[in-house]
C-alpha cells in the first residue's frame, strides 16, 4: 500500500449562533487546514452550520463516568504543580442518547488537571463522558468562511425530504383504492 | 507538543464482574462508549458490522453514479449527485465509528480493495435504466432505513450516533426515489413499462438485503443479546414488505411474487421464498457486477493517489 494513515481530527460543528458546538465525527487529514476543508465536505452538506472546529483526536483527553467511578482516588491524586497554565475546552456527553457538546473552558496545567478543574467548575453537568483539549490546538472557521463554506448548502433545498410530495400522493392513491375496493 | 497521554486507569475487576456489569448496563439501556470495558467479542462483532456497512455505502455510490450523466433534467441530476455524495459521507461517518473501536482506516480500505471485505450484495446488481434510480431510492434505501433506524438505538454510542445522522439523510434518498417511481408509474405506457421492469429486477435482491433467515444467521443471537440489533432479519424483512407492497400496488405496479397476498388473520403480507442459492452466489462474489465494482473502486483509489500525494507534500512544506 502506498498510503500511510493521516492523523484523525475531531470535527465540532455549531448549528446556530446561540447553540453550543457539538461533535459531528472525525476526518483524516495531513494538517488542520485540510482537516477543516474535509470536515466541511463530509459534515456540512446541509444548511445547519455557522461554525466548524477541528482538533487532533490524539490531543483530546477523555474519561468516561465508568472510568472515574472505578477509581475515585485517581482524580484526588491530581494536584496543581504550580507550572504555567493554558485554556482547555471542555465537552461532555450528558445523556445516554446525546451527543458531545461544548460545556465551557477551564485554565489548567495539563489534560488531567483540566478534567479535574472541569468537574469542579461544572458540578451541575452530569457528564457520562468528558473531553478536554487545549484551546490553542483548535483550528476554527472564521466568520469570513461562512459565505464560501456554509452558505452554498442553503440553496440545495432538494436535500430536504420535506420538498418531496411522494408521501401525500401515495396516501391519496391508497385511499382511492380502498374506497374503490368496497362493494 | 501536547501531552494527552496520561496513565490509563487500571481496571481491577475480574472478567466475570466486568461482563456482568457490561450486560447490566446494556439491560438498563445505557450506551457503551470508547474507553468503557467491553467484551472482545462485542468489539469484534461491531468492527465487522460497521466496516461492512461503511464499505456498502462507498460501493453503493457506483450503481447510481453511473446514471448521473444520464439524468433526464438538471434538477434530477442535482438530486442524484447530492444523493450519491451523501452515500460517500455515510461511508466516512461509519469508518469513523469503526475507528473508535481500534480498527484503522488503512486496514479497512485495504480489506475492501483486496476483495477480503464484504459489502451489501445489492450493489452487485447492474443499473440498466433511469427507472432503476427510482427503484433503488425507494426499495434499497427504504430497506436500509429500516435496518438503520434499528441500529440508531444500538448499544454502542458512536455507531448509534452515526446512524441518527445517516437516517435523517436517508429519508431524502427514499423520497426522491418514490418521486421518480410515481412520475414514471403515472406517466406514459412506455414509462410505466420501464418502471415495472425495474421493480421486477430489484424486488427480490432488496428482500435479500435483510440477510439469511434468523435460523441460518449465526451472529443474530449474540447481536441481540448485547443490544447491537434489536430486531431479527426476518422481522425487518416483514416490516418492509408490509409497508412497501401496498404502496407499489396502489401505483398500478405489480410485484414479481405469485405467492404475495395480504393475510387477514395475521395482518401481514405473506410472500414467497427467496432464492437463497442466488443470494449465496452473489455473496461469494459471483454476482453480475462483483468484479466490475471492485475494479472501479481500485481504479478510483489509484486515480486519487496524486491528490493524496499533493496533500501530503503541501502539509510537509507548510511545516518546514
Ligand atoms: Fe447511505
Ligand atoms: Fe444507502
Ligand atoms: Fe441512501
Amino acid at each position: 500500500m502506498t498510503d500511510t494513515q493521516w492523523p484523525r481530527y475531531m470535527v465540532l460543528h455549531q448549528e446556530q449562533d446561540n447553540k453550543p458546538h457539538q461533535h459531528a465525527g472525525t476526518v483524516h487529514a495531513p494538517d488542520a487546514e485540510m482537516a477543516l476543508l474535509n470536515a466541511r465536505d463530509v459534515f456540512v452538506r446541509r444548511p445547519d452550520c455557522v461554525s466548524l472546529w477541528v482538533v487532533r483526536a490524539d490531543l483530546i483527553f477523555t474519561r468516561t463516568q465508568e472510568e472515574l467511578a472505578l477509581h475515585p482516588d485517581w482524580l484526588g491524586n491530581i494536584q496543581a504543580a504550580g507550572v504555567p497554565t493554558e485554556i482547555y475546552y471542555v465537552f461532555a456527553k450528558r445523556t445516554q442518547k446525546g451527543q458531545f457538546s461544548h460545556v465551557g473552558e477551564v485554565e489548567a496545567e495539563n489534560p488531567a488537571h483540566a478534567l479535574k478543574m472541569a468537574l469542579q467548575q461544572y458540578p451541575a453537568v452530569d457528564g457520562l463522558v468528558w473531553w478536554v483539549f487545549p484551546a490553542k490546538a483548535v483550528l476554527k472557521s472564521t466568520p469570513d468562511d461562512i459565505e464560501a463554506m456554509f452558505a452554498p448548502a442553503a440553496v440545495k433545498d432538494f436535500r430536504d425530504q420535506a420538498n418531496f410530495h411522494a408521501l401525500s400522493v401515495l396516501r391519496k392513491l391508497m385511499r382511492k383504492q380502498e374506497t374503490s375496493n368496497e362493494p | 507538543m501536547y501531552g494527552a497521554t496520561v496513565d490509563p486507569i487500571e481496571d481491577i475487576r475480574s472478567d466475570e464482574e466486568k461482563l456482568a456489569e457490561f450486560e447490566a448496563r446494556i439491560a438498563r439501556g445505557e450506551k457503551i462508549e470508547p474507553g468503557d470495558w467491553m467484551p472482545e467479542e462485542y468489539r469484534r462483532q461491531l468492527i465487522r458490522m460497521i466496516s461492512q456497512h461503511a464499505h456498502s455505502e462507498v460501493v453503493g455510490m457506483l450503481p447510481e453514479g453511473a446514471f448521473i450523466t444520464r439524468a433526464p433534467n438538471l434538477r434530477r441530476k442535482l438530486i442524484l449527485i447530492a444523493k450519491v455524495q451523501d452515500e460517500g459521507g455515510h461511508g466516512q461517518y461509519l469508518y469513523h465509528a469503526a475507528e473508535t473501536l481500534g480498527a484503522t482506516r488503512e486496514e479497512m480500505l485495504e480489506a475492501l480493495l483486496s476483495g477480503k471485505a464484504k459489502y451489501s450484495s445489492i450493489f452487485n446488481y447492474p443499473t440498466l435504466s433511469w427507472a432503476d434510480m427510482g427503484a433503488i431510492g425507494w426499495l434499497v434505501d427504504g430497506a436500509a432505513i429500516l435496518n438503520q433506524t434499528m441500529l440508531a438505538k444500538c448499544s454502542y454510542g458512536p455507531y448509534a450516533r452515526a446512524m441518527v445522522r445517516i437516517c435523517a439523510e436517508e429519508n431524502f434518498h427514499r423520497r426522491q426515489g418514490q418521486d421518480i417511481v410515481i412520475t414514471l408509474a403515472l406517466g406514459t405506457p412506455e414509462q410505466k413499462a420501464m418502471m415495472q421492469d425495474s421493480i421486477n429486477r430489484w424486488w427480490w435482491p432488496t428482500l435479500m438485503m435483510f440477510g439469511p433467515h434468523d435460523t441460518d444467521s449465526p451472529n443474530s443471537a449474540v447481536l441481540i443479546r448485547w443490544g447491537i440489533k434489536t430486531k431479527t432479519n426476518d422481522e425487518l424483512r416483514q416490516s418492509f414488505v408490509d409497508q412497501t407492497a401496498p404502496e407499489l400496488m396502489a401505483l398500478g405496479l405489480t410485484i414479481p411474487d405469485p405467492n404475495l397476498y395480504y393475510d387477514e388473520t395475521s395482518g401481514h403480507w405473506h410472500f414467497g421464498e427467496i432464492d437463497w442459492d442466488e443470494f449465496w452466489n452473489v455473496v461469494k462474489g459471483n454476482g453480475p457486477c462483483n468484479a466490475e465494482r471492485m475494479a472501479t473502486r481500485r481504479q478510483a483509489h489509484e486515480d486519487g493517489l496524486w491528490v493524496r500525494e499533493a496533500m501530503a507534500a503541501y502539509a510537509e512544506k507548510d511545516q518546514s
